[in-house]
């Protein structure tokens, strides 16, 4: 119990300097020092005054949201990945392997290029769509990977792989047909993940459906320990099994797909982070969420700061990165057999 | 079966090599172009087809607008072209071109992938890539085109005029000291905007600038916000269109208040084929562009 406080501690004091490092690298050239003290002016209320606007406007009001935006999207889709490995028992799920990613780009997709109506303000109509487009995606994919009460692990994967890949497809091919000018940069958009032109105003949404799912899952963090067990003991332990599932299904889609509409489909975040958690605080959730949350972000704050900085003067999707290091990843989860909870 | 498909193909390809038969007074003759490449192009031409609207105009500049017999859907200057039958140039339509049994294929890396040389090889279509690095590179295609589709004195003619303008534009901006630093974009959302070695750099020069973005390794760059407010430009010209409203900039790039360039009101837009399109033209971009730079000197954007 004290060594997960100490380990939370430190993770969180981690967060906060890896946020306060990746404002500090990007296109333009900001000293580490100058970078703080532009945080300083902004955060602390007896703070130095007076820094250089450029620099103010570049650190405060380009990157901070960025990498606030990664931290959300990061940590968002971490605790999604634990959720849908505890839904189907098996550590090889994940919002992008499991199509949800691709069903919420399709729907953001099919919005922001206006086939959708507007049904509610813009900046709420979007993660809409593609939270429909997610749930419709990972409800078929779980129907196909059922087998009676249990998951098939290989038919899940596969009808996963096979959704992603039709989503894709009609993302991409309602963007070429829409009149839409960039259509490339909107294909890579929704398909690789981007965090690019994040501003301040784009962030309360994400932050606020992100913050529900941590609290419900923290909330839900004894039942969902039971369910890792098996679905026969949590129902005798008189936990509404079905229900919860179904709530944890419509949870992801949610949440991913409000994390989605603002930063296009970044994939294996939910696969690497929790897995790397696990092995160090094992399986109870009560730890594993709030960790995977805090490992989640800052894993895709630095992701971010290498696509902003790898190739000069160009930006890369950064959903290209956490596929570089997520699918060696899977393939060798899936290789070793490791089909199981250790601890479980 | 195997045989039976294999026959018939070669019977087709009999069929589609003889077609043509050559005329008896055609030459073949062997020029190199702006990519290296060898052609072979029997003279004369007379039926030509454009795969970039900035050759389309350029043609017709060289004297030789009456041997196009296909233009790309974007071409709509000048206006007698709307009368040719139009050609899908992104990707390329090769049986749209081929149907259209030209002798000649005018090209540009700018807009078309030099890869698809090797298709129109191996179809026996003659194809020449044009490349546009300088305002100068223009002139050269205007004669290497009225060269190549026998109207070379009225293409040299046609650059000699040209040439005038620019050296007229060039007196007067020559001697001007304050030359304000330029950044040309493209897109406004997204930043395109030029990169090393674009015929751009040449333009802002021209018309007493300094183009910013001129030693930028990438070609064709998507600049950061960051890029933008380090660069501190003063003078942003945008390939918008005549109809764009400035203010529009500031609204989708709202740090940008302090770059001088948005907070003195110098965020200009011009037509875009008078920028993007590396022909003609470019002439009269230029001569637009310098009265935005200096109002003072060129009251007017005419002449």
């Amino acid at each position: 119990m004290i060594r997960s406080w100490w380990l939370g501690g430190s993770l969180v004091a981690a967060l906060v300097l890896t946020m306060g490092g990746a404002v500090a690298f990007g296109s333009a050239q900001v000293g580490f020092l100058d970078a703080y003290r532009v945080l300083a002016a902004h955060l602390l209320p007896g703070g130095p005054a007076a820094v250089d606007p450029t620099l103010d406007r570049i650190v405060w009001r380009l990157r901070m949201p960025r990498v606030v935006l990664a931290c959300i999207v990061g940590g968002g889709l971490s605790i999604i990945g634990v959720a849908m490995q505890t839904l189907v028992r098996n550590p090889l799920a994940e919002p992008y392997i499991l199509g949800i990613s691709s069903g919420a780009s399709a729907g953001a997709s099919l919005f922001y290029l206006g086939f959708l109506p507007p049904l509610l303000s813009k900046a709420l109509s979007m993660p809409v769509a593609a939270f429909l487009g997610g749930l419709l995606s990972i409800t078929i994919v779980y129907v196909v990977g059922r087998e009676g009460s249990r998951v098939a692990v290989a038919r899940l994967l596969l009808a996963g792989v096979a959704m992603s890949a039709l989503m894709s497809s009609i993302t991409s091919f309602i963007t070429f047909s829409s009149p839409e000018p960039d259509k490339l940069r909107a294909v890579l958009f929704w398909l690789l993940g981007s965090l690019s032109g994040t501003r301040w105003a784009l962030l309360p949404i994400p932050a606020l459906m992100t913050a529900l799912g941590l609290g419900l899952l923290v909330f839900l963090a004894r039942p969902l320990d039971a369910m890792l067990i098996g679905e026969e003991p949590a129902q005798s332990l008189g936990m509404p099994v079905e229900r919860i599932k179904r709530g944890l299904i419509v949870l992801a889609a949610a949440v991913t797909g409000t994390l989605v509409a603002v930063s296009g489909a970044i994939g294996f975040v939910g696969l690497i982070v929790p897995h790397a958690v696990r092995l160090v605080v094992g399986v109870p959730h009560r730890r594993l969420v709030p960790l995977s949350f805090i490992v989640g972000a800052i894993f895709l704050c630095w992701a971010d700061v290498a696509a902003r900085t790898l190739l000069p003067a160009q930006e890369l999707p950064v959903g290209i990165l956490t596929a570089l290091c997520g699918v060696p990843f899977f393939l060798f989860l899936l290789r070793s057999g490791q089909y199981r909870f250790g601890g479980a | 079966m195997h045989a039976a498909a294999l026959g018939a193909l070669l019977a087709l390809v009999v069929a589609v090599g003889g077609c043509p038969s050559p005329d008896a007074d055609t030459t073949v003759t062997r020029v190199t172009d702006d990519l290296g490449r060898t052609v072979e192009i029997s003279t004369p031409v007379r039926r030509v087809v454009s795969l970039a609207p900035n050759l389309t105009e350029i043609v017709h500049a060289a004297g030789a607008g009456s041997t196009l017999v296909g233009v790309t859907k974007s071409a709509d200057y000048p206006p007698a072209v709307d009368t040719l039958p139009t050609i899908s140039a992104l990707p390329v339509d090769f049986e749209a071109v081929t149907a259209r049994n030209p002798d000649l294929v005018l090209a540009t890396d700018q807009i078309n992938a030099p890869r698809d040389a090797e298709t129109f090889d191996a179809l026996d279509v003659p194809i020449y890539f044009f490349s546009f690095t300088s305002l100068d590179d223009v002139l050269n295609a205007i004669r290497t085109t009225g060269e190549l589709l026998g109207t070379a004195e009225a293409a040299a003619d046609s650059a000699r005029a040209l040439q005038k303008q620019i050296e007229a534009l060039r007196t007067r901006t020559a001697d001007v000291q304050d030359r304000p630093r330029v950044l040309v974009l493209i897109g406004d959302d997204t930043l395109y905007a030029f990169g090393q070695g674009s015929y751009i750099h040449t333009l802002v020069e021209l018309a007493g600038g300094r183009s910013i973005t001129d030693s930028l390794e990438t070609q064709a760059p998507t600049l950061s916000e960051e890029y933008v407010l380090t660069a501190k430009p003063d003078v942003i010209l945008g390939a918008w269109g005549a109809d764009y409203a400035p203010s529009r900039l500031l609204s989708l790039h709202p740090t940008w208040d302090i770059v001088p360039a948005v907070k003195n009101d110098r965020v200009y837009s011009l037509p875009q084929d008078l920028l993007l399109r590396p022909g003609p033209r470019l002439v009269d971009g230029a001569r637009r562009m310098a009265h935005r730079l200096h109002p003072a000197l060129f009251p007017s954007s005419t002449p």
